[in-house]
């Protein structure tokens, strides 16, 4: 427990630290557009929305980790759920190759957009977690995710710009998901890219998920193709910022 | 002596259910019937309960639909999962903010300690022998004691009030990601969010249970009556036993 919350202030502190090297984070952090989704939906489900989300992020703007368990609570056969190997010739080629050909683009509103190879990702600062996995079903699985920090790897990029509202990462099977900067700076937010002391496997997403930990399975995307940082997500396909507030899920998941 | 009403023993009206009361009894209804409906649309598209703090298909579970006829792929054909969370959290608003309003106001007005807490004579063993077998017999009190609710009424809306109903938030609160960072502690009372969620269907089982006793019980102690006294809050005491003759025409 003491343990536990040394890693929790270390963190926070590092994420101070990291925020304020990316201008215009810890503007947006503080802005009350970390209450609301990208688009409220019409009629009383956009209140309920607004409600569940402006409540949970008040009880967490004090940026708490969540729960992290032991290693002997690993769930043994973690599920694979829904896309196990994404029929994509690129993908299917990256795959064989082992993934060392494998780029990821990061672009949009950073300061220097680049492109990491998984090498480059492995270099980054590095955080391992064990943590619960909640599908929105009901079923939840525990695991150890290794991964770089989304914070970092936006660094990396040299940082966001003043007007940078949302990051946006799309799959190699056509699912995309904007996540607000209050879950960016999260310090469990990362990409992983190791689960359980291995390399990431094909059905979890190989090689690289994403974790953010305070939502419910389908915010974590699986096979991560690119990220891009935007001002505004109206003109991205459905304009709600997800592909399931898309098709009328809640784009806020933490309930 | 103007009409033939009033030379019979005239009707006694009580004013039973206050403002308060009656329109959050209704809001109740109506959320509680949603959360239920949606409730059971979430639950069919993932059919099965498990004990701890995780489970998956494949991991052992301690319900299973499939084990009641009822394959995965039929019941996840039955539900329809988007419709079921998006209301299911409408009408979980609806039914926290209700209740908020209701607890206070009854809390302020002393409501509770007036009409729910039982009597210390109630309470007695004899007592509670005699309401059971007058309720197993569907004999119920008439006239003045008939103005407030009996010991078996008072002790299931508190029982329903302050132990279920807030079991139900904290066990649905306890199965959100989001509070594995706002209080892993709340998931822990529970021994894990698989138990919460169980516990959570559990429960439902049972509060179902307590409006299907309900309602019976507004049939059987007249369903115009009642339904007049949650609407209008005006409540006619039935006639004592000895003076059942019908009113003259």
């Amino acid at each position: 427990m003491k343990k536990m919350e040394k890693t929790a202030s270390l963190s926070r502190r590092k994420f101070i630290a990291g925020a304020g090297a990316l201008s215009g984070l810890l503007l947006t952090g503080c802005d009350t557009d970390i209450y609301l989704p990208p688009k409220i939906r019409g009629g009383l489900m956009g209140v309920a929305d607004v409600l569940t989300m402006a409540s949970q992020r008040f009880l967490l703007s004090d940026q708490a980790l969540v729960q992290e368990h032991d290693v002997s609570e690993i769930t043994k056969n973690f599920p694979v759920w829904n896309q196990a190997n994404p029929d994509d010739e690129e993908f299917q080629r990256l795959l064989r190759g082992g993934f060392q050909e494998w780029k990821l683009p990061v672009g949009g509103l950073v300061n220097r957009p680049l492109s990491l190879s998984l090498e480059a990702l492995k270099r980054l600062p590095r955080r391992t977690q064990i943590t619960s996995h909640i599908c929105e079903q009901g079923w939840s699985a525990i695991a150890q995710w290794s991964g770089a920090p989304l914070l970092q790897v936006l660094q990396a990029a040299g940082g966001v710009t003043a007007e940078a509202r949302y990051v946006v990462i799309d799959t190699v099977d056509g699912w995309y998901e904007a996540y607000d900067m209050f879950d960016v700076v999260h310090p469990q937010t990362i990409l992983a890219y190791g689960m359980n002391g291995k390399d990431l496997p094909l059905g979890n997403g190989a090689p690289v998920r994403l974790r953010v930990e305070r939502h419910c399975g389908y915010k974590n995307l699986k096979f991560v193709k690119s990220i891009q940082v935007v001002a505004s997500v109206e003109e991205i396909r459905g304009g709600t910022g997800g592909i399931n507030s898309d098709n009328d899920w809640h784009w806020y998941a933490g309930a | 002596m103007k009409n033939t009403a009033s030379v019979q023993e005239p009707k006694k009206w009580i004013y039973r259910h206050s403002y308060n009361a009656r329109i959050c009894h209704w809001i109740v209804v109506i959320s509680f019937a949603y959360l239920v409906v949606s409730g059971v649309n979430i639950f069919l598209d993932f059919p099965e309960l498990y004990w701890g703090k995780v489970g998956f298909q494949g991991y052992p579970a301690v319900f299973k639909l499939s084990d009641w006829g009822i394959s995965w792929e039929e019941a996840g054909a039955m539900g329809n999962r988007r419709w079921g969370r998006n209301y299911h959290f409408l009408f979980a608003w609806v039914f926290v903010i209700n209740g908020f309003i209701y607890l206070s106001w009854n809390l302020w007005r002393k409501q509770f300690y007036r009409k729910m807490l039982p009597r210390r004579d109630e309470l007695s063993l004899r007592h509670l022998k005699l309401e059971v077998i007058n309720h197993l017999r569907f004999r119920r009190p008439r006239g003045d004691a008939a103005r407030g609710y009996n010991v078996l009424q008072k002790l299931s809306y508190l029982l329903v009030l302050f132990l279920l109903f807030p079991f139900m938030i904290l066990s649905g609160l306890a199965q959100m990601p989001a509070f594995t960072a706002i209080s892993p502690e709340l998931i822990d009372l529970f021994g894990g969010r698989q138990t919460a969620r169980t516990l959570h269907v559990v429960v439902t089982v049972v509060l179902v249970l307590f409006v299907i006793i309900h309602v019976i019980e507004v049939f059987v102690l007249g369903v115009v009556n009642g339904m007049r006294s949650m609407i209008t809050g005006k409540y006619v005491l039935p006639e004592e036993e000895q003076e059942q003759e019908q009113e003259a025409t």
